[in-house]
């Protein structure tokens, strides 16, 4: 592996390739180390390079807006006083309205939002729509459309096909003349929905005549689109918009960052941010331990032939920077390894963005400057860690180095000290000795195999995790089988009708209304949801799974939505609404909720209508279904006009399982085999440490008549006081990184409950001391080769 | 008390018995013939010196004597139980049991005190005296808590024999034990191991290169070339206090 014939080296450079090829099995274990921990920043932060590059190239190309609003109806005239605003350069309006879809194979109705292309039949300005294949809509046709390629894909519809969608109570065949994407939908998703569900939400464009003609919205528009010219602003903008819009029922301007499918793409990116420091280090942190056993060894081995360098006229220099090469040669063979693995894990791991995420073309780039940072910090931390070592070994003069070293200094150890020596044999005694004698080899040792322990949590952790909201979520909180939400509030009525339709077991009204929630200087602006009091279909629970009561007067929120207020429980919260009226209210804080994806509000319904002064208002319903009759209501529903948007929780469940789940499933195992790597690399090191180490004594007690048994138990006893040490500690550092690990996940649209089950610590305990098993066997067939005589007769 | 005053060995019965003893090592392409057919005696009681030149085959002769080799072909018996060809567990329990070493550096266990270092042996051996008792025996019942690096030179030798003898061996092997020792501390090694083979009738091998040693041995072979090529039987044996280098 390292025997390189060639005279173009020298002697010192011969001694070392030849040394390490004498100790691979060692610089292989550490080097893999060191790789895993590189291939797993270079993997993310080329991850991250490849998803903000593209996006923002996407975002520039196809023209992304910098502000979006959406209100009821404002005429097209209205789009020129908004141009007219300091600090807008373009602007787009545009009718956007949600329809259900009726697939044949699919029982339950799908959701379309259908976006108008420009009025004047002249390309979109901006949020520029990329069409994969096909065609534009003829300006003159009213049917034709281009429908959003995920939703394509996943129900296989080609162009030329076509789709029924019932649009403002009507069923009409739509022809498919193109698929396309756009820059705002690369998360395609239901507003306010914190998971894609491809087969049932597509985005569509259609001409703007055939949707304002439909939606008696005809010279007029509900959406609009803004680009700020360069250098300007946003918020005076924002305001001055808001002003301009709210007769016309805005519901607020709000900046592209807080935009459904930016924002999620933004908590992808921090997802990655907190996995590309954190958890590497801890890996580089690893291999720079062993860097140090492993080079501090090799110095201590090499004492004599340091003094004969250095009798021979290298300077200490020489023999320093010969030292430090077997640094740089670890160095560089794991940042070949870390650097050519990590471009290969990126380039798997991005293609499971595209189960999330939408562009153009998603092309895996290295991030190079990575490699360069990663390779740095992991040499700057090895080299660092070697330095006493190799000054030490330099600064003896040679004649002294050249005697052997007197013998080892002793003592009796602590746990002797205090009178409990009569409980120990001479090898145990051996083991604490050794120990206590090297205390920092051994916290070294120790820390090492903690850190090792410790990566094994996360995985573990996570899979937990997600164990727990899948249960809480799906089990726990959400009870209905669907969730029907109409396209306008209605009466009750509405409620009456969706009651009524076949298979319905129990049903639970929803009102919920646009609004603002302010707090100090902070605001989100969200859904607040009218739930029945008693209702227990969709129920609220707390951090511990248990219901909340609803109320009579006051808001429960999610706790994350609190925090990100900064309020708390107890404190009054404005609540601007967006919709009717648009009362500005005062309402305190009763309860927090326990909730993991998105923010949410609740308050009671019959204390929501009355705020907003209304009668028995409704807009969707939680509905629990018969089973047996899922097809007939699954029909009648989509017979019902009225009926925007339907959610499944079964397919929600499905959606999440091959988007989330998978992704993070992904994640985990690729984390559990590189930790394992790492538990595997830090006890063969150690037992490759020691057993060089203590050679000599081994032989010894081989030549005296101890069985190879007796002696393998006296090298396992110290490594295993060690790895016995190590363990307990390891579990609380694992804990520790996965709580920070996971809690820098949380976001506002998704959150990972931080749930650690006792059998994941068990899996670090067992696979660790698999490890050490695995070791110490490798180990124990070196012993049995030990050469006895040669051992002894050498000098120290 | 003077050599011609020692009371003869204990007992004269045969303890090893060399016949046609060879020994090659594959170097390489290259092999080595280190013992070239030895034949020999070595009876209980007896002190015998290796004498000889820098691979003349002393050392592997008594790696062979004492199982921590075997030999390619011929016949070794020790006390009627061939050694030829014993599987490893075999050549453990011999050494266990029935044979001390000392090497020219001591390895001793430095995590361990004297009396520890002894305790090591004396726990796996089936008669062993207590180590304090051989600690005596070599002259360091004062020292016996002490560690290894607290120990001198010599003192570290004679925890070595007293380590090596504490199982009461039939055989007790010496390479070299004075070769990284001064002479006054040589001789009180020497000392300590003649009063084992005196006291105890442990056949005592050592090997050396200084042949004022071989003064105080029974017998002392000469090898060369992998063979016994002369052997001198000592009338007298001097005591190892008389000896001088």
């Amino acid at each position: 592996m390292f025997d390189v014939p060639t005279s173009m080296i020298s002697p010192l450079e011969r001694k070392l390739l030849r040394d390490l090829g004498k100790m691979k099995g060692q610089v292989f274990a550490v080097s893999l180390v060191m790789a895993c921990g590189l291939a797993m920043m270079i993997m993310t932060r080329s991850l991250i390079m490849t998803l903000e590059t593209t996006r923002s190239t996407y975002y520039q190309k196809y023209a992304m807006a910098d502000i979006f609003a959406t209100l009821k109806r404002a005429p097209l005239s209205v789009a020129d006083q908004l141009a007219t605003l300091p600090g807008v350069a373009t602007v787009e309006t545009r009718v956007a309205v949600d329809v259900t879809l009726d697939l044949p194979d699919l029982s339950a109705p799908a959701t379309g939002h259908i976006i108008s292309l420009p009025e004047d039949g002249g390309p979109q300005k901006l949020n520029r729509l990329f069409l994969r294949t096909g065609r534009f809509p003829n300006s003159d046709e009213r049917r034709e459309v281009v429908l959003g390629e995920s939703f394509a894909n996943a129900n296989g519809l080609q162009t030329g096909d076509s789709l029924v969608a019932v649009i403002n109570g009507r069923r009409e065949t739509l022809k498919i003349c193109g698929i396309g994407l756009s820059p705002e939908y690369v998360f395609e998703a239901r507003a306010g929905e914190t998971l894609p569900d491809h087969k049932r939400f597509s985005v569509i464009w259609m001409n703007y005549r055939a949707l304002a003609v439909a939606y008696n919205l005809d010279g007029a528009f509900n959406d609009v689109l803004i680009d700020l010219a360069p250098g300007a602003s946003p918020e005076p903008v924002i305001q001055e918009m808001d002003r301009l819009l709210a007769p016309y029922g805005a519901g607020g301007a709000f900046l592209r960052k807080e935009q459904a499918s930016a924002q999620r793409l933004d908590d992808e990116l921090r997802v990655l941010h907190a996995l590309s420091v954190a958890y590497p280090l801890v890996f580089l942190s690893v291999a720079a331990f062993m860097v140090n056993a492993v080079l501090a060894r090799i110095v201590r081995l090499q004492r004599e032939q340091i003094a004969q360098m250095k009798a021979l006229g290298y300077s200490s220099w020489q023999v320093g920077g010969h030292y430090m090469k077997y640094v740089l040669v670890i160095g560089v063979l794991g940042t070949l390894i870390g650097g050519i693995g990590g471009r290969l894990l990126g380039a798997v791991l991005v293609d499971m963005y595209t189960l999330f995420f939408r562009f153009p073309s998603l092309v895996f780039k290295m991030d190079y400057g990575a490699l360069g940072l990663a390779l740095f910090v992991s040499l700057g931390a090895s080299v660092l860690g070697v330095l006493t070592v190799v000054w030490q070994a330099v600064k003896l003069p040679p004649a002294e180095a050249m005697r052997p070293e007197p013998p080892a200094d002793f003592k009796p150890s602590l746990l002797e000290r205090i009178g409990l020596t009569r409980f120990f044999s001479p090898v145990f005694r051996m083991a604490l000795r050794n120990i206590e004698r090297r205390p920092w080899q051994a916290v070294f040792t120790s820390s090492g195999l903690a850190l090792a322990t410790g990566l094994m949590v996360l995985p573990g952790a996570m899979a937990d995790s997600i164990d727990y909201l899948l249960t809480f979520q799906w089990n726990s909180q959400q009870r209905q089988d669907v969730a029907v939400f109409l396209s306008e509030p209605g009466s009750g009525r509405g409620f009456h009708d969706l009651e009524h339709l076949p298979g319905v077991i129990r049903a639970e009204p929803i009102r919920s209304v646009q609004a603002r929630l302010i707090f100090g200087h902070r605001h989100r602006k969200l859904s607040v949801t009218g739930i029945a009091p008693g209702a227990n279909l969709n129920r609220l629970l707390d951090d511990k799974s248990h219901p909340i009561a609803m109320p009579e007067e006051g808001l429960l929120m999610s706790a994350m939505l609190a925090k990100v207020l900064g309020a708390s429980i107890g404190d009054e919260v404005e609540v601007e609404v967006l919709e009717g009226r648009r009362p500005i209210l005062s309402i305190p804080i009763c309860g927090l909720v326990t909730d993991f994806a998105g923010v949410a509000a609740y308050m009671d319904i019959s204390a929501l209508r009355r705020s907003l002064k209304e009668g028995d208002t409704v807009n969707g319903a939680y509905l629990a279904l018969d089973h047996k009759r899922w097809d007939e209501f699954m029909r009648s529903l989509k017979d019902t006009p009225r009926a925007a948007v339907v959610m499944v929780k079964q397919d929600q469940l499905s959606a999440f399982r091959e988007t989330t789940g998978k992704s993070i499933g992904i994640l985990r195992k690729l984390y559990f085999v590189l930790a394992t790597i790492v538990a595997f690399g830090v006890v063969y090191n150690s037992a490759r440490i020691a057993l060089s180490e203590r050679s000599r004594e081994l032989a010894t007690l081989r030549v005296v008549g101890f069985s190879l048994a007796e002696v393998r138990g006296v090298l396992v006893g110290e490594l295993a006081i060690l790895v016995l040490l190590a363990l307990p500690f390891g579990l609380l550092f694992g804990r520790g990184l996965a709580l920070f690990i996971m809690s820098s996940f949380s976001t506002e649209t998704v959150r990972l409950p931080i749930v650690i089950n006792s059998s994941t610590y068990s899996v670090a305990i067992l696979v660790v001391l698999t490890a050490a098993g695995l070791s110490f066997a490798l180990v124990s067939r070196m012993i049995a080769k030990l050469d006895m005589v040669g051992v002894l007769k050498a000098r120290d | 008390m003077n050599a011609a005053t020692y009371p003869p060995p204990i007992s004269r019965g045969v303890v090893f018995q060399a016949r046609g003893v060879r020994k090659v090592y594959h170097t390489g392409e290259l092999d080595v013939v280190a013992l070239h057919g030895v034949n020999i005696d070595l009876n209980a009681g007896e002190l015998v010196c290796l004498l000889g030149a820098s691979g003349s085959g002393k050392s592997t002769l008594l790696n062979i004597l004492g199982g921590l080799d075997v030999p390619t072909s011929g016949e070794l018996i020790y006390k009627g139980w061939p050694l030829d060809g014993s599987d490893e567990n075999t050549l453990t329990l011999f050494r266990r049991n029935c044979v001390g070493f000392v090497f020219q550096f001591y390895n001793l266990i430095p995590s361990l005190t004297a009396r520890e270092n002894v305790a090591l042996i004396t726990s796996i051996s089936r008669d062993p005296m207590t180590p304090e008792e051989a600690l005596e025996m070599v002259g360091l019942g004062a020292r016996m808590d002490h560690f290894p690096s607290e120990l001198s030179g010599g003192e570290q030798q004679r925890v070595a024999i007293a380590r090596a003898i504490a199982k009461r061996p039939e055989v007790l092997l010496c390479d070299e034990p004075t070769g990284a020792l001064d002479v006054t501390t040589g001789i009180t090694v020497l000392e300590a191991v003649e009063r084992i083979n005196r006291e105890l009738g442990t056949l005592t091998v050592i090997i050396t290169h200084n042949a004022v040693m071989a003064e105080m041995a029974d017998r002392v072979l000469y090898l060369s070339d992998g063979k016994i090529v002369n052997t001198r039987h000592n009338e007298i044996r001097l005591p190892a206090s008389q000896l001088k280098w």
